[in-house]
């Protein structure tokens, strides 16, 4: 009886205590900076281009095969505006099938996608959840602006700073965009 | 029902499961019940078959620890850290000592995590309404914590092998140390709630016991083997990381009855606060990845590791022919060795008592059924 | 004149529905608000300020709900087992009195009549869980049935103590004897009684064994829906309010209340209910279910020897006209030696063997 007794206080005691519920449509929780959200295809201002040159790394390392990419010869190259030499034409995510491991991230090696704070995408259909380039571009920026997203490797990846780092040693911008994925490299840092 | 030259009674058989409440899942019991004793039941396994195993063995490496995160959903840290231990042992990596660190502390504040669920759907299957919800609570804290360092409240992927992915954020002892007391007090009000109450003591003592010999015989490990009286520990027994470094009590009872196991629960969860305590006063700073090559590819061989789940001993066997894939990977689950003792323990009791001794085996089907 | 009765019989039950309608959309607020709170939630928010209007939406929900007869099911028994389970709990209104003047008929047998009206609810338990061709709902009518039958003795028993107290089974009669002294003090133990034995009687946590939801999945009801469904809703709901109205009446001195004009009797007689509610609601926050046989042996072994003490012990006070404090210091110890019975027996072994297992712990690495 003694220890039904002090059950009884343990719960009447909340009665008048702050309910710990928040209500969530409403209110929000705080999301984390390092929350893993859908992935999203980051913007390169400097170049007015996406980092991503569809390399196909996250495409193959992916765990469920969610991704799919094409590549194509990037024509700002040409015009000497970026550093890339390919730049990606179609990409898409089937988000049904992402499992939010962060993989992709991981292996990227130009800085190029990343974990968007995306997750709220409760629906009454199946149809949309392929998210296409475009899409994934705008979740993309939307992060970036948002949280702050600094590259973690800027001298290779972003066209703006690898150009100018070029310049200085004279020599032709493409060079830069052949450096094949350092195997020694470990992972980049997801955070700003 | 036509009259029939003779009344002859016969067993009623129940199915309980794959769909019912209380069967922490989708875990199906058929119990012959004579009146309200069940006379017999028969376990079934497998609604959650995944083919992890095999899964395993068309993956990379990397990607197996997503697969091991969805295992035993409730402690994903443990389950991700056997496979990396695994895959370590083989490639003989040595883990910076920081990593180490942070993998126990995550390891045992999910082993926190894991039994306050357990406390929570164990009042609930003695038909107590509030702890779930006090459990819940105080996990929550946990998990903001585990989304603030991963990223993820539940499928981390963090741990890789060599290390841990990235540095914990840097206010996170300060966090953890303040989660902890809040820990403290809201178990110690769940304690109050549950533990000593008269019907749950009736309702849980002396119910489902097994001896320490048939639980050996069985293939019990964890806190379903210490309830029974075996000092069995991984953590003591076969320390990895850095377990050999701190000082904890594994808490041991005497009668394997339901009680008993739900006892060693809550005091292991106050052990693990010690343990984590510890922890943040010992980490070093340093890396948190050891130099590996991108792709793991682990020498041709093979390789047992081990380590204490919340639900027991947690066992990898992975087999490699050099290759960036495994050639094999075999899974020793704890939840299924706890579920072989059921005929045992099940027979004889009350259809009221199925549920209370299913729930304090504290089984997880992912894991089970893999 | 037999028209104008009639008239106002029909007016009366009228209100009697109405009422005990919106009686049971409170409750049902009521309970999940305080749960809520109990358990840190805020519970319902959404329908209506405070979720107020959110009992409607459920009964409208259910109310719409595709009514689904399983196809084995006895379909005569399947429709008519609701019905048998609500009749009474309406019926008992006839006799419950808000005040001196707010009833429908004053019945000088009420408590009797309460007692004996009841009962029937548990035929519609049995023939609801037999006609589902179900399993789980058989079990659950079966347990019903043993729970109802057994912890029917002890409601009566510890009402027959008031009952001779009062002198009467007159519900005014005995709401006026306690003009002075409610019989909360006077029978602390017949109080403990009846509560433990009335909440059984409704199947409410810590008794919930036929509905046990985390067993055999709601027992009797686990094949209804609908409206059906909300016939059982409805009536257990009634049920409970009526045994905290009871507790009111009996114990609680119903609408006495010191300094307080009459016209404030229903309002005080539906406060004290409430918080007899609140208590209950408080009680299925709080506990576990017991088992069946544990039930059926708390039942049998401690309730009903313990109103049978109860009654004794008030036949003494009154033979020998001792002043009434003496039957509540005894009814206090009887309560006392109880607790201090179950502490020794239960708790103490058990805190007893837990403090073992601590010192059992190991620490020491084996074999190092």
């Amino acid at each position: 009886m003694l220890a039904t007794l002090k059950g009884l206080v343990t719960t009447l005691a909340w009665a008048f205590r702050k309910p710990v519920t928040a209500q969530y449509p409403k209110q929000h929780l705080p999301i984390q900076p390092r929350y893993m959200g859908f992935p999203a295809l980051l913007w390169d201002d400097t170049a007015g281009e996406p980092f991503c040159t569809g390399c196909m790394v996250c495409v193959r390392e992916c765990p469920t095969q969610c991704m799919k990419a094409e590549m194509k010869d990037n024509p700002l190259q040409q015009e000497g505006k970026s550093h890339r030499r390919k730049i990606i034409e179609r990409f898409e995510i089937n988000w049904n099938r992402c499992i939010l491991c962060g993989i992709c991230v991981e292996v990227c090696n130009f800085d190029a996608i990343e974990m968007s704070h995306v997750h709220e995408l409760g629906g009454y259909a199946r149809a949309g959840s392929r998210v296409t380039l475009q899409e994934l571009l705008k979740y993309g920026r939307e992060f970036q602006e948002r949280s702050g997203w600094k590259p973690s490797n800027p001298e290779k990846n972003v066209a703006g700073v690898a150009l100018a780092k070029e310049k200085e040693k004279r020599q032709p911008a493409a060079a830069a965009s052949r450096s094949e994925p350092a195997s020694s490299n470990p992972s980049p840092g997801k955070e700003s | 029902m036509t009259t029939e030259k003779q009344q002859e009674t016969v067993e009623l058989l129940l199915n309980m499961g794959p769909q019912h409440p209380a069967t922490h899942g989708v875990f199906r019991m058929v119990l012959w019940i004579d009146g309200e004793r069940v006379v017999d039941v028969e376990p079934h396994i497998g609604y959650l078959h995944r083919g992890s195993e095999k899964l395993c063995e068309g993956e990379s490496y990397a990607q197996i620890v997503t697969l091991f995160d969805r295992l035993d959903y409730i402690a994903n840290f443990n389950n991700e850290l056997v496979v990396c231990r695994a895959a370590e042992k083989l490639m003989g990596v040595e883990v910076p000592e920081r990593a180490q660190y942070i993998r126990v502390i995550l390891c045992e504040l999910n082993r926190i995590a894991s039994h306050l669920l357990f406390y929570g759907t164990y009042g609930l299957d003695a038909g107590a309404m509030t702890p779930v919800l006090y459990a819940f609570r105080e996990r929550e804290r946990i998990q903001n914590l585990f989304e603030a360092v991963s990223g993820a409240r539940m499928m981390h992927n963090f741990f890789r092998i060599g290390g841990v992915n990235e540095d914990v954020p840097p206010d996170f002892g300060q966090r953890v140390r303040r989660i902890m007391g809040e820990l403290r007090r809201g178990m110690e009000e769940c304690d109050r709630l549950l533990s000593f109450n008269e019907i749950f003591l009736s309702r849980t003592r002396g119910i489902g016991a097994i001896d320490a010999e048939t639980a050996i015989d069985y293939g019990l490990t964890g806190p379903n083997l210490r309830a029974c009286g075996v000092p069995y520990d991984v953590r003591k027994d076969d320390p990895y990381e850095v377990y050999d470094r701190l000082e904890f009590d594994v808490p041991v009872a005497e009668h394997g009855d339901c009680w008993d196991r739900y006892w060693l629960r809550v005091q292991e969860m106050y052990q693990s606060l010690h343990i984590v305590e510890q922890c943040l006063e010992q980490m070093p700073e340093g890396p948190v990845m050891a130099q590996l090559r991108r792709i793991a590819r682990p020498p041709k061989g093979e390789v047992f590791v081990h380590c204490e789940n919340p639900r027991g001993d947690l066992g990898v066997y992975l087999v490699s022919d050099g290759g960036p894939k495994p050639y094999r990977v075999k899974v020793r689950p704890p939840s299924f060795c706890s579920l072989m003792p059921l005929k045992h323990l099940m027979r004889g009791c009350y259809v009221a008592d199925c549920v209370v001794i299913l729930g304090s085996i504290d089984i997880v089907l992912g894991e089970v059924d893999r | 004149m037999i028209g104008r009765e009639v008239a106002l019989a029909a007016a009366g039950l009228v209100a009697l529905f109405v009422g005990l309608s919106v009686v049971v959309l409170s409750l049902v607020w009521l309970e999940r608000k305080f749960l809520g709170r109990l358990q840190g939630r805020i519970g319902p928010m959404r329908v209506g300020p405070f979720g107020l209007l959110q009992p409607v939406a459920d009964a409208v929900k259910l109310i719409l709900k595709e009514d689904v007869v399983p196809a084995w099911a006895d379909k005569g028994l399947f429709w008519i087992a609701p019905i048998l389970m609500f009749v009474p709990s309406f019926m008992v209104w006839v006799t419950i009195p808000f005040s001196r003047d707010l009833v429908i008929r004053n019945l000088d047998m009420g408590l009797f009549y309460f007692i004996a009206v009841s009962v029937v609810s548990v035929v519609g338990l049995v023939m609801a869980g037999w006609s589902s061709a179900s399993k789980y709902a058989i079990l659950g009518g079966l347990r019903s049935a043993a729970q109802l039958v057994s912890y029917e003795i002890p409601v009566i028993m510890a009402v027959l103590g008031v009952v001779m107290l009062a002198g009467s089974m007159n519900l005014l009669t005995v709401v006026d004897k306690q003009a002075s002294v409610p019989y909360i003090l006077v029978q602390p133990l017949g109080l403990a009684v009846f509560l433990i034995a009335g909440v059984a009687e409704v199947g409410r946590t810590p008794f919930d064994i036929y509905p046990a939801e985390s067993e055999i999945v709601g027992g009797p009801f686990v094949e209804y829906s609908g409206a059906h469904w909300a016939i059982f809703f409805l009536a257990e709901y009634i049920n409970t309010f009526v045994v905290a109205l009871l507790v009111t009446l009996l114990f609680l001195g119903g609408w006495q209340w010191p300094h307080l004009p009459g016209v404030w009797a229903p309002v005080v007689v539906l406060v004290k209910t409430y918080l007899v509610v609140m208590v209950i609601f408080w009680f299925r926050a709080t506990f576990p279910r017991l088992r069946i046989d544990q039930l059926m042996a708390f039942g049998w072994q401690v309730l009903i020897p313990l109103s049978f003490v109860n009654i004794v012990l008030t036949g003494i006070q009154l033979y020998y006209r001792w002043p009434s404090w003496s039957l509540s210091l005894m009814s206090l110890g009887i309560i006392l030696a109880m607790a201090y019975w179950q502490y020794r027996t239960q708790t103490a072994p058990a805190q007893a063997l837990a403090r073992s297992y601590s010192q059992r712990a190991y620490s020491q690495r084996r074999g190092a």
